[in-house]
């Protein structure tokens, strides 16, 4: 499998203060990537800088045989990668339908292939070609979150960054988005999967890195990570700690 | 007879009100795009109708070029402001700082078209100022008929790219998210020149079309901007729906004022409704929805 993100030794600040050190991530062709780590680690952060929403201070990101490092976030998206923000940020005062198109701003002089794309989006959620006309603002947490991965997608790309995607989601939808998550995968999508929710995360995924307060603390198969006693106790909870010492 | 004056009334009115829109959606568009306000969209008006002015006169009469020639030089304006106000402040990061520069380049364009322009007013006749109708009592000029299809066409494009075309949807996505549009593909920077670009045009073009009316000098535009900030205010800061509604309000309310009250206390009427409006319905008319959604 070959190397399609490589971001090497990210340093990476909010004006003067320092957020991650030293961040080292690969991420090869068809994978499914974890990073989990408590909340305030720098996940987001690492996710911003890797979609080009922020500079890093030093190091370097190689996209595809690429120096994406200094590109802003609007070529990073048309080379291939895409991120869903936390917290979704659809456009509230778009319609559904208005933010998919906008997903595949790409292809806006291909209006057919715009079309086609955001019919099969509706055939893998049929909720929101009911919800197609209404403002995204007006939408459901679980609606809005089927949205924002949709529109992501419009955008064809090699390698989806999620950020938190179950995050304020009820139990049942939870588990929809991740095998939504691993069907857009088995498509050919590599995904860079942050979560808060270790053991979704580690199910999900093949490779991990865990991140603790800017650095990267471990990292290796998902099997691994989930047996490994520090991961267990400070992500997935005393009493599968316990189970794991046993 | 008092349907008639009250039809007169109201043909005026939406005539200055198409006007003010014109002016007001620029400055609306601005602050929705960028959160920012362009003081110098009152001197982009003025050399809009400085422009009209001039091109009509060496083109020997020709109103609807000096409009053209109008709009084409406030685009020119607000793609001159944007690389040097706009672009290089925002890559500052400072959200001051523009709204500060724009003051400058207002005193700058009123002391420039001063020394151009003079301080005597110029009279401004178009061909189509004489040509009257009447229709069932009421009268018009040509001239009104050609502002009401212009602005009326213009303000439809407007409404129509915003609604219907991609970059008119990226515009809007800019306005609502920027980070985000720009996770898009979208270049949120030549979006931000579009709407520079775009409000500018529609004020030297009001300019143009404002000019016959007002008194032509070096400071026309400024009279003309205190109503438009107030359109803006009452139809909510950044909505283009409400702004339509409130120049067309404003217009209405000038003219009957003038007719049925007195035409000194047409500021007053206009300011009190402002005052009004901030106290009972900051939001503007259409009371669209700024929380932030998350
Ligand atoms: N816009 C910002 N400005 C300054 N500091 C920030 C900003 N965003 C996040 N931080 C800080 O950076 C650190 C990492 O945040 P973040 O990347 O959001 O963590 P995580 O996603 O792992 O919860 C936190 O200490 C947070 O307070
Ligand atoms: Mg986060």
């Amino acid at each position: 499998m070959s190397v399609l993100l490589a971001a090497d030794s990210l340093e990476l600040a909010y004006g003067d203060a320092p957020v991650c050190r030293g961040i080292s991530i690969e991420i090869s062709e068809g994978e499914i990537v974890a990073l989990i780590g408590a909340n305030g680690a720098g996940k987001s952060t690492t996710l911003r800088a890797i979609a080009g929403m922020m500079t890093p201070r030093a190091g370097s990101i190689m996209f595809a045989g690429q120096d994406i490092t200094r590109l802003p976030s609007h070529e990073r998206t048309m080379l291939g990668i895409a991120l869903v923000p936390e917290g979704r940020h659809v456009f509230p005062f778009l319609t559904a339908r208005e933010n998919l198109e906008l997903g595949g701003f790409k292809n806006r002089r291909d209006n057919a292939k715009v079309r086609r794309m955001i019919d099969e989006i509706f055939d893998v959620f049929p909720r929101l070609r009911e919800r197609s006309g209404q403002n995204a603002g007006t939408l459901s947490g679980g609606e809005q979150q089927m949205l924002v991965l949709g529109r992501a997608m419009m955008s064809e790309p090699k390698l989806l960054c999620l950020d938190e995607p179950s995050l304020g989601l009820a139990p049942l939808l939870v588990r929809d988005i991740f095998q939504t998550i691993k069907a857009i995968n088995k498509g050919g999508t590599s995904v860079l999967l942050v979560e808060q929710n270790a053991r979704y995360a580690l199910e999900t995924a093949s490779r991990g890195y865990v991140l603790q307060t800017g650095s990267i603390t471990a990292s290796g198969l998902c099997a691994a990570l989930a047996k490994d006693t520090r991961v267990r106790e400070a992500y997935l909870g005393r009493a599968a700690a316990k189970a794991g010492a046993a | 007879m008092t349907a008639t004056i009250v039809a007169q009334q109201a043909i005026n009115g939406i005539v200055l009100g198409s006007l003010y829109v014109l002016v007001a959606l620029g400055l609306t568009l601005i602050y929705g795009v960028l959160v920012q306000i362009n003081f110098a969209h009152a001197d982009f008006v003025t050399l809009g109708a400085f422009a009209a002015y001039f091109v009509m006169h060496a083109l020997g009469g020709q109103y609807l070029l000096g409009i053209v020639a109008a709009l084409l030089v406030g685009a020119a304006l607000g793609w001159a402001i944007n690389i040097t106000v706009f672009a290089p402040l925002r890559r500052k990061g400072n959200e001051l700082l523009p709204l500060i520069a724009t003051i400058g380049v207002s005193v700058m364009l009123q002391n420039a078209m001063l020394a151009w322009f003079g301080p005597v007013p110029y009279a401004f006749e178009t061909p189509y100022s004489q040509k009257v109708f009447r229709v069932a009592g009421t009268f018009f000029t040509l001239q009104s008929v050609i502002i009401i299809a212009v602005s009326a066409t213009t303000i439809a494009l407007l409404y129509a790219f915003m609604k219907f075309t991609f970059l008119g949807k990226a515009l809007r996505a800019v306005a609502q998210d920027r980070e985000t549009a720009g996770l898009m593909g979208i270049n949120p920077n030549t979006l931000i020149m579009l709407t520079i670009v775009i409000s500018s045009a529609l004020a030297g073009m009001g300019g143009a079309m404002l000019a016959p009316v007002l008194v032509l000098t070096p400071f026309a535009g400024a009279s003309v901007i205190v109503k438009a900030f107030a359109i803006v205010i009452i139809g909510g800061f950044g909505n283009v729906e409400g702004t339509i509604l409130a120049g067309l309000l404003v217009g209405l309310i000038e003219s009957f004022t003038t007719q049925y009250l007195d035409p000194g206390l047409i500021d007053i009427v206009v300011f009190g409704l402002l005052l009004l409006m901030l106290a009972f319905r900051p939001t503007g008319l259409i009371s669209e929805r700024r929380e932030e959604n998350v």
